[in-house]
């Protein structure tokens, strides 16, 4: 960890529950962080990638001499040159790293360069021109499923369908005719773009002892590794994965983007390092977005207001090449009844195939779609039955001992009812009609709220799992060996904390070691709000083995001491009862190296009883949130403005919580963003929303000021009492906003994003309709 | 290889734009440079107008105010001569896209790029702006609306040079107004947008009004009828819905990325609607 | 082309391409990689320095425009080892997160405190309107930033 060297921030002891300011802090603000973007080391080749431009395509001939000849180009490299297998893909090996027959989508890569400089690959890659012959495309999920359209994946059994997934539990078709009241709608969700600051990029060279070491921007370091290697023909151990600090990835970099590219560029570089970094353009062109989703629900009710039946029909779009589409999509079955009690439900879901971009991760993974859609249902069927859109939520909202909509008993902390309540006491709820009258003129204002719930991990069949590391150096620090990607979050931070924490120590005695697959050891992806609760626990469990190996080397300096009689201080441990102190620096070197290390297991604890309700099994812990929010619609122009925000996350214990409020902020901007202006337009499989001047991303005058409250319950599995916040705080602004617009104007709109246009037609509709829904 | 040159003076402009015929001038480079590199291609004479002192002032003189092209928008917006007599320039001044872009970006290029949402047109359009055309030997003033001729191209001959706007004070108008919808609230290219000037009697009748529109044609709109048919109503929501559907037929908007052409002609209509919060009737919106 | 200009207080002198992009002339030429760049089109702002003391995109500016410039990039704001009163507030307020859009936020920051050293909320927002951040949703960077201008400690801002 990189410490300021002026000592004139105030630095502490870490303590659990309180903020300690972020390590990567000071080297990120004075511009002395190195991302992977930020490698131009020696005498090192720009790679860059010639992309199809044609949505789907039987590719015939790749014309590369005019590149080749083109003085300053190193390499021009297809199909031809991959030495090992051109299949990549997590679950479905079906992607290939350079197209060799077909082609699928447009962003598809179909040539690598490698040029002496970055006008040169640029050149060069205009120069490169495909023989193809264009096929008929599958550009929506209706067109997928028909089983006259042209088969995407020819060797997929199961057409074009990525994976169809179905939850039944109780009889709702029987139950719907015991409702009261059913409500019904249609919702679309867009594809949303990631839009890191950081476009994917990466640095590759080749190590002295022939391994090739990758530095790049992704979020799974150790399965990259197991990516790369059968494209290169290798043992995975050839290969060395390491992951910077990213700038930014929220599920767009789980998985391959350069990587592989860059490892076969290596293998012709001619000993030179190697830099891909890829513009804007292309980031929006190849990489992943978030899955685009088509969601019919049925909602039956009692006159009480009681949920009594449930059923969905999830349509969601995984693009070309689906790396978790199927998975993405089943999460959201899994939580497309939210955070309520259902006992009838019947959940259908698929995820196809198209030649739209690739499809995959996005904070939320599944959820968000499912929740836009259900949490606007609950309003719906609160009006149908005159109830307050609190008090249906309050009623329905699961509870600790409970059983969720597949049948799973919630044996763990369940805050929703503590979320929904807190909400209820807040003075943004008890003022909202107040402010509701103080409208402008042509102006029209609404309130509304949204609770969700999040799963926090992988299914029980993917064992979630972290190995941590930790070493007393021979300087006397605590050096913690991260092995889980900071892609922004902080977590890296949080490591340090929770270390320094059970150690006594301040962040002047801790370093930090990003993951790199040569040093720390295997703990999964950054991702699934998994990243501190299942490292942490293992980094409990190493810090509390290094504190008993330090102890005993105490004991050994101390005559006469025993293990209880020591005290851990900031770079130092005092025996009590004589007041000796020793230094870290000391004891160290009394110490074998192998004592100085320890490690630390965590498996998350996961369901045992309806294993079977879900393709790879339903979750067992989840964090939940209540968002409440103010808007104003303009009449004119049909333009809404997020005037307030309050988000109430339950996400267990809170360990930092400066770190824990800019997750559910960061998440709720996002989440706004998706509710209000991103869009991912395609158009016959062409990106139409190329740029950052088309696709449209809030700016700081666009988010309001942003309440953050947690409902701080304890989760007994969880270090120190935590669960995971990254997502939850992301699904709930789209509907929110949705409520909030339909209580200001008295329509809804069931398609995001709900721009000017997008509600102003609404507003007309309703005018000249006179309906109101 | 480029080679960019950049004069301190018109005469030392004149001498290279002689000399390097094929080459491109810019000011300050926020269009041009995004333009370059989408082509992937740069010309190899490139000619900067930052240093060139003529097209620096922002001066008054005899009732007019002179606005030299390379006066930045940053530099205009707090010009305490352009915030009391144009208001409506101001307030599209503070819509144009981010502090960064308006520290670099200036008048001129504004004008010579003739996008349909350049943001500084619609007001120009309405204070009756006139731009001169310079050449080596000479110059002409053109008013705004006979400069600009479509999306991009501009009434520019071979060798002449925009070299700064002139500015009638108007200060005879009692309600200066813009607004401009975007997809966000900043960084945003109009969909559609409304500059307006108005002068209404005591009593809160029109005596005059102007309207211009931005990103509802292939270049500013404007609407004679319009006005004409405001004046000598009482400005409030009956008046102004009234002459909507001449604005709605004046207007040629396209489908974009960004909207549609039937959105953007509700708003051209909307956007005179909202003058109804700056007269004198209550309102029953 | 030789082009002589400041940088960060230095007298610094290149030999490159007159239209080679600034935002490259930084990062790759000089090694100054501080300067990030998050779309090459002006759109948000990563790449922000200081030319004369006012904010300018590096991604739109070629390296001839440097010529007798005062450039001050995130490298330059430190003095005597000291963080820039506006970098200990991103810091002390929890303003940064993936970390790429600081640089460009700090320095666009500074350029709005230059012109408006008491800003309120909305004035903060739009100062760095020009600036995307993916991470934050800006409502610590706002805190900060308003920290800043409330800090008495003022001095050493460029």
């Amino acid at each position: 960890m990189k410490e300021p060297e002026n000592g004139e921030i105030e630095r502490a002891g870490y303590d659990i529950g309180k903020t300690a300011h972020r390590a990567d802090a000071y080297a990120k603000v004075t511009g002395r962080e190195k991302y992977a973007a930020d490698y131009y080391d020696g005498e090192f080749l720009w790679a860059g990638v010639k992309r199809a431009g044609v949505p789907h395509a039987a590719l015939t001939g790749i014309h590369a001499e005019d590149a080749r000849a083109l003085p300053g180009v190193i390499a021009v490299l297809t199909h031809h040159d991959i030495p090992g297998e051109n299949r990549i893909g997590i679950i479905r090996k079906n992607q290939p790293v350079l197209a060799d027959t077909r082609i699928r989508h447009s962003g598809e890569a179909v040539a690598l360069v490698l040029a002496e400089n970055r006008e040169t690959l640029k050149d060069a890659l205009n120069r490169i021109t495909l023989d193809y012959e264009a096929l008929p495309g599958v550009f929506s999920v209706e067109e997928a499923l028909k089983e006259t359209s042209p088969r995407i994946h020819e060797d997929n059994p199961e057409g074009n369908v990525v994976k169809a997934v179905a939850v039944e539990t109780g009889d709702s078709a029987k139950a719907f005719n015991e409702c009261d009241a059913v409500v019904e709608g249609v919702f679309e969700v867009p594809a949303q773009e990631h839009a890191y600051l950081e476009t994917e990029s990466g640095w590759a060279y080749q190590g002295e002892d022939g391994t090739y070491v990758i530095v790049a921007s992704t979020q799974t370091p150790f399965r990259d590794c197991f990516e790369i290697a059968p494209v290169l023909g290798i043992d995975p151990a050839g290969i060395r994965v390491i992951a910077p600090y990213l700038g930014g990835a929220f599920g767009g970099k789980d998985g391959i983007t350069v990587q592989c590219l860059l490892a076969l560029a290596v293998l012709h570089s001619r000993g030179r390092p190697v830099k891909m970094w890829w513009d804007r353009e292309e980031s929006f062109l190849a990489g992943v977005k978030r899955l685009s989703a088509k969601m019919h629900y049925r909602l039956g009710a009692k006159n009480d207001g009681e949920f009594h039946a449930l059923e969905c029909r999830l349509y969601y779009d995984g693009g070309a090449y689906s790396p978790l589409g199927g998975e993405i999509m089943t999460l959201g079955a899994e939580h497309a009844g939210c955070a309520y009690r259902i006992p009838n439900v019947s959940i259908k879901g698929w995820c196809v195939y198209t030649n739209n971009p690739v499809g995959g991760p996005f904070r939320g993974f599944g959820v968000p779609q499912v929740t836009a859609a259900m949490e606007q249902m609950v309003d719906m069927a609160a009006q149908r039955l005159g109830i307050d859109p609190l008090a249906i939520r309050l009623k329905n909202a699961v509870r600790k001992g409970d059983r969720n909509c597949l049948g799973v008993t919630l044996t763990n902390s369940t805050g929703a009812v503590e979320c929904l309540e807190k909400m209820s006491s807040h003075p943004l709820w008890k003022g909202r009609a107040a402010w509701k009258e103080e409208a402008g003129p042509f102006k029209v204002r609404g309130v509304g709220v949204a609770c969700m719930a999040h799963a926090m991990g992988y299914p029980p069949m993917v064992a979630d799992e972290a190995r941590a590391k930790i070493e007393l150096t021979v300087e006397g620090k605590i050096r913690v060996y991260a092995g889980v990607v900071d892609m922004g979050q902080g977590n890296a931070s949080t490591y340090a904390q929770i270390a320094g924490y059970v150690l006594g120590q301040d962040a002047s005695a801790m370093e930090l070691v990003l993951p790199d697959t040569a040093r720390t050891l295997p703990s999964g992806s950054s991702s699934a709000s998994r990243t501190t609760y299942t490292y942490g626990n293992a980094l409990i469990e190493a810090a509390r083995s290094l504190e008993k190996a330090i102890i005993k080397a105490a004991c050994e300096r101390v005559p006469g001491s025993v293990a209880e009689g020591f005290l851990f201080l900031p770079g130092k441990v005092r025996h009590t009862p004589t007041g000796r102190e020793l230094l870290l620096e000391e004891l160290a070197a009394f110490m074998d190296d192998s004592a100085r290390v320890t490690t630390g297991y965590f498996k998350m604890p996961v369901v045992r009883e309806k294993l079977d309700a879900i393709y790879m099994g339903p979750h067992l812990i989840f964090s939940y949130g209540a968002h409440l929010v103010y808007v104003e619609v303009d009449e004119l122009t049909g333009q809404v403005d997020v005037a307030r925000y309050l988000a109430v996350t339950d996400a267990g214990r809170v360990i930092n919580p400066q770190v824990f409020a800019q997750q559910i902020e960061g998440a709720v901007a996002q989440g706004m963003g998706y509710a209000l202006t991103e869009d991912f337009k395609v158009r016959k499989g062409r990106i139409v929303t190329r740029d950052l001047s088309t696709y449209i991303i809030p700016t700081s005058m666009d988010i309001p000021a942003i309440d953050s409250v947690p409902v701080e319950i304890d989760e007994e599995t969880g270090p120190f009492g935590l669960k995971g916040a990254g997502e939850i705080g992301m699904s709930g602004p789209l509907p929110a906003i949705a409520n909030a617009v339909s209580d200001a104007c008295g329509t809804r709109v069931f398609r995001a994003p709900m721009t000017g246009e997008a509600v102003y037609g609404a507003l007309i509709r309703k005018k000249e309709e006179g309906t109101v829904l | 290889m480029t080679t960019v040159y950049r004069p301190g003076s018109l005469d030392e402009f004149w001498d290279m734009r002689e000399k390097y015929g094929e080459a491109l001038v810019f000011a300050g480079g926020t269009d041009l440079f995004v333009k370059l590199r989408a082509l992937n291609k740069y010309p190899p004479v490139l000619i900067g107008l930052a240093g060139v002192k003529e097209l620096q002032s922002i001066e008054e003189l005899s009732g007019a105010v002179f606005i030299g092209a390379h006066a930045t928008h940053t530099r205009l917006l707090s010009h305490p001569r352009i915030r009391e007599h144009f208001p409506v320039l101001a307030s599209a001044l503070r819509s144009l896209g981010s502090p960064p872009i308006r520290n670099m970006g200036t008048i001129g290029g504004n004008i010579c790029t003739a996008s349909p949402a350049g943001d500084v047109l619609p007001p120009l359009y309405v204070l009756g702006a006139q731009v001169e055309l310079r050449k080596k030997d000479g110059s002409r003033r053109v008013p705004i609306r006979e400069f600009i001729l479509g999306p991009g191209t501009t009434a520019l001959t071979d060798g002449e040079l925009l070299s700064g706007v002139w500015l009638k004070k108007e200060d005879s108008f009692t309600i200066h107004h813009f607004e401009k919808v975007g997809q966000r609230k900043a960084l945003a290219i109009a969909v559609a947008s409304l500059a307006a000037l108005v002068t209404t009697t005591e009593t809160g009748i029109v005596e005059k009004a102007r309207f211009a529109w931005g990103s509802v044609g292939p270049t500013v709109v404007t609407s004679q009828d319009a006005e004409d048919a405001l004046v000598g109503l009482p400005l409030g929501l009956k008046a102004l819905q009234s002459i909507v559907p001449i604005v709605e037929r004046s207007v040629s908007p396209i489908d974009d990325v960004r909207a549609s052409a039937a959105y953007r002609k509700a708003l051209a209509g909307n956007l005179v609607v909202r003058l109804a919060g700056r007269g004198r009737e209550p309102l029953r919106a | 082309m030789k082009i002589g200009f400041t940088l960060n207080g230095k007298n610094t002198f290149i030999d490159v391409d007159a239209a080679r992009r600034v935002i490259d002339v930084l990062r790759e030429d000089l090694e100054m990689t501080g300067t990030k760049e998050g779309c090459g089109t002006g759109e948000c702002g990563a790449c922000t320095i200081l030319v004369n003391s006012e904010s300018r995109l590096a991604c739109l500016m070629v390296a001839a425009q440097l010529e007798g410039a005062e450039v001050t990039t995130i490298e330059g704001i430190e003095r005597d080892g000291r963080l820039h009163p506006l970098q200990k507030a991103f810091v002390e307020h929890g303003a940064i997160q993936c970390g790429f859009c600081t640089p460009g936020m700090v320095m666009a920051s500074i350029d709005l405190l230059s012109r408006n050293p008491e800003p309120t909320q909305a004035e903060i927002r739009e100062g760095i309107s020009g600036n995307l951040c993916r991470c934050t949703g800006y409502q610590k960077i706002v805190e900060a930033v308003a920290a800043a201008a409330a800090a008495k400690e003022k001095d050493g801002l460029p």
